[in-house]
């Protein structure tokens, strides 16, 4: 009993940063219509400049937490407006194959700008231990399972009321009649990649909290693939917690199963997940009529 | 004065090759390969093993995104699943080498119906996904399946003897490349101008006009899913035996991402593109270290310590590139050549 819900309790905790960067998948597709393969990637780079920041300006928390989301904000709008905004109206297949060029680069540029060594990220926080009953879970777990609440009801509350989220929703839902209300959708689409830069570059800088940052850590993005597949491409909310169910599901596969099991629990699920509702569970069924 | 190439007849519009100087060059072209391992030496000559190897999944993978215009990013899924049917067939069981093509090709083909009947159903990018999915699933499905593959440590692979023949020679292994090249290229055109390809093509164009003209769509992309897995195979096969070690490692992910590159830089739903687009890729790395290493030294050095990481980089920025500035790549571009030097000094 006591594995299980330890299993549970850590499930919940990797499958919150899956939801971070589910939802940054989900905000990039409500917004702009595109799969952004290069989403992993960017939730590294973050985390790689927060490490960076924490060794050389200051290891206070609030400087390289309000560091990395500056960071993450400028990498979202410099690839928006460099790399994205040209593709502007072409096909979504070479929009997408973009993003997949785009992801190669800087899954390489890690090597290059960085090295190839795993890391800690060590601010002094999110490591010590609190034990809850008869299990111990990290501060940093707890941190990121909280932020991930958080963060879904600003986000319901963004899209309900405020007039930018509505924007949002107007160009997700048609991007030319928006236009023709005196919307800007190129504006819409550079916040949504700063947006989603931001949220996914949060579940980046908690995964090098509770684990180590290293090249391999753009596999993030693969392990959120399954949760916003489960959640629905274009639900930002099931996004998020399409990531817990398939953090715990991961964790349970692995614990019961072995841990070949837990490597590709995930990606058997969004395969089942096509095969009995392909549009996720909170995602909206796409009709079409001939 | 000639002033286009005018088609009178349906039958004009399906040929194989459209006028008799493509014969001849072609006739060159095979000419100048069979030739080629006379000449070169062993270390151009790994190149040209290397681009006809991968023309051969190239072709394969344009079946499916060049005509049917779906993205796969698990192509190397395939290419592993081909090259461990060949090594468990003919190093494990000891099957003459033919089988052990014949398992290269159906195997991933089989593969391919599992992944492929699920995500086909739907439309857009879910095939991109499923496939990825795949590709990390075989690479475990591999490493746990030990009583076959023997897991982590790979099996190796002995160059093939067949009808008497052996390969053990660079030269003799290059003919063998240059024969499933060849026939993988004709296989390809003559399923472009059949009933088959124009469906695909339709499908890519407009799925929606393709149904509604009657093409069954789930049947057709998965036709084109499991003809493309089957070429792949067939080229992890060939690669296997040009490392002589087939083991997970030996295909990485980037491998999916260099024939993505491929298509899109010869230009889509072509198999002169297919063609080009290999030549110039894995020439690529090879020809950017040259120009590097003419400025300085450390430059070269640079490219011996993160070649893998140089490589990646080079393929991502060639991408895009290409997309943005030459959309229908190479092909795209000799197209507009030929029409330049016909109709000049007119613009058309």
């Amino acid at each position: 009993m006591q594995y299980l819900i330890q299993l549970l309790v850590s499930g919940l905790a990797i499958g919150a940063i899956y939801g971070l960067i589910a939802m940054g998948f989900a905000v990039i597709y409500k917004s702009t219509g595109l799969v952004n393969f290069a989403q992993g990637e960017m939730t590294m780079i973050t985390a790689y400049i927060a490490w960076t920041i924490s060794t050389t300006v200051s290891g206070n928390v609030f400087v390289v937490a309000l560091g990395a989301i500056l960071a993450a904000v400028v990498l979202g709008l410099v690839i928006e407006r460099v790399v994205m905004r040209p593709m502007l109206g072409e096909p979504v297949f070479a929009t997408v194959m973009v993003t997949i060029g785009l992801a190669v680069i800087l899954r390489s540029s890690i090597n290059f700008i960085w090295d190839a060594y795993p890391h800690g990220l060590d601010i002094g926080v999110g490591r010590t231990i609190v034990r809850i009953g008869p299990i111990g879970v990290r501060t940093g777990q707890i941190a990121v399972i909280v932020t991930l609440l958080l963060l879904l009801a600003a986000i319901w509350a963004f899209f309900r009321y405020s007039k930018i989220g509505v924007a949002m929703r107007a160009v997700a839902a048609d991007d030319r009649t928006a236009l023709l209300m005196g919307i800007s959708a190129t504006r819409i689409h550079a916040l949504a990649w700063a947006a989603s830069s931001v949220i996914a570059g949060i579940g980046g800088v908690f995964f090098a909290l509770s684990y180590d940052l290293s090249p391999a850590m753009f596999q993030l993005g693969l392990k959120a693939f399954p949760a916003t597949i489960l959640g629905g491409l274009d639900a930002v909310l099931g996004s998020g917690l399409g990531g817990l169910l398939i953090g715990v599901t991961e964790n349970l596969a692995g614990g019961y199963l072995g841990s070949g099991m837990k490597e590709v629990a995930g990606f058997a699920m969004i395969i089942v997940v096509l095969m009995v509702r392909p549009f996720g569970i909170f995602g909206e069924r796409d009709i079409e009529r001939v | 004065m000639r002033t286009g190439d005018f088609k009178q007849t349906y039958g004009e519009l399906v040929t194989l090759v459209d006028s008799p100087p493509v014969w001849l060059w072609s006739a060159v072209l095979v000419a100048a390969l069979i030739v080629a391992p006379f000449v070169l030496n062993s270390y151009a000559l790994s190149f040209l093993m290397t681009i006809l190897i991968t023309a051969v999944g190239a072709l394969g993978l344009n079946i499916l995104t060049g005509y049917t215009g779906l993205i796969s990013l698990g192509h190397v899924g395939f290419l592993v699943t081909g090259a461990y049917a060949y090594a468990v067939l003919v190093s494990k069981y000891h099957m003459p080498p033919l089988v052990g093509f014949f398992g290269a090709g159906v195997v991933p083909a089989l593969a391919s119906l599992i992944v492929g009947a699920p995500s086909l159903r739907l439309k857009g990018l879910y095939l991109a996904i499923t496939t990825l999915a795949f590709s990390f699933i075989i690479n475990t499905v591999i490493l746990e399946a030990r009583w076959l593959t023997n897991g982590a440590r790979g099996i190796s692979v002995q160059r093939p003897e067949i009808f008497g023949l052996s390969s053990d020679s660079d030269a003799a292994f290059t003919y063998l490349c240059l024969g499933f090249a060849v026939l993988t290229l004709i296989a390809t055109l003559n399923i472009r101008r059949s009933r088959v390809g124009r469906a695909f093509v339709a499908i890519r164009d407009n799925d929606t006009a393709a149904r509604v003209m009657g093409i069954n769509l789930h049947a057709y992309k998965l036709f084109a899913f499991v003809t493309s897995a089957f070429f792949t195979g067939l080229s992890g096969a060939l690669y296997g035996i040009y490392l002589s070690f087939v083991s997970v490692e030996g295909f990485p992910f980037l491998l999916s991402i260099e024939a993505l590159a491929i298509l899109i830089v010869g230009g889509l739903g072509s198999a002169l593109g297919a063609v080009l687009g290999t030549v110039l890729i894995v020439l690529l790395p090879e020809a950017t270290r040259m120009v590097f290493s003419l400025f300085s030294a450390q430059m070269d050095a640079l490219f011996s310590t993160g070649a893998q990481e140089l490589k990646s980089m080079l393929y991502g920025l060639v991408i895009i590139l290409f997309l943005r500035f030459q959309p229908r790549g190479l092909v795209g571009a000799w197209h507009d050549i030929r029409r330049l030097w016909v109709n000049w000094p007119l613009r058309y």
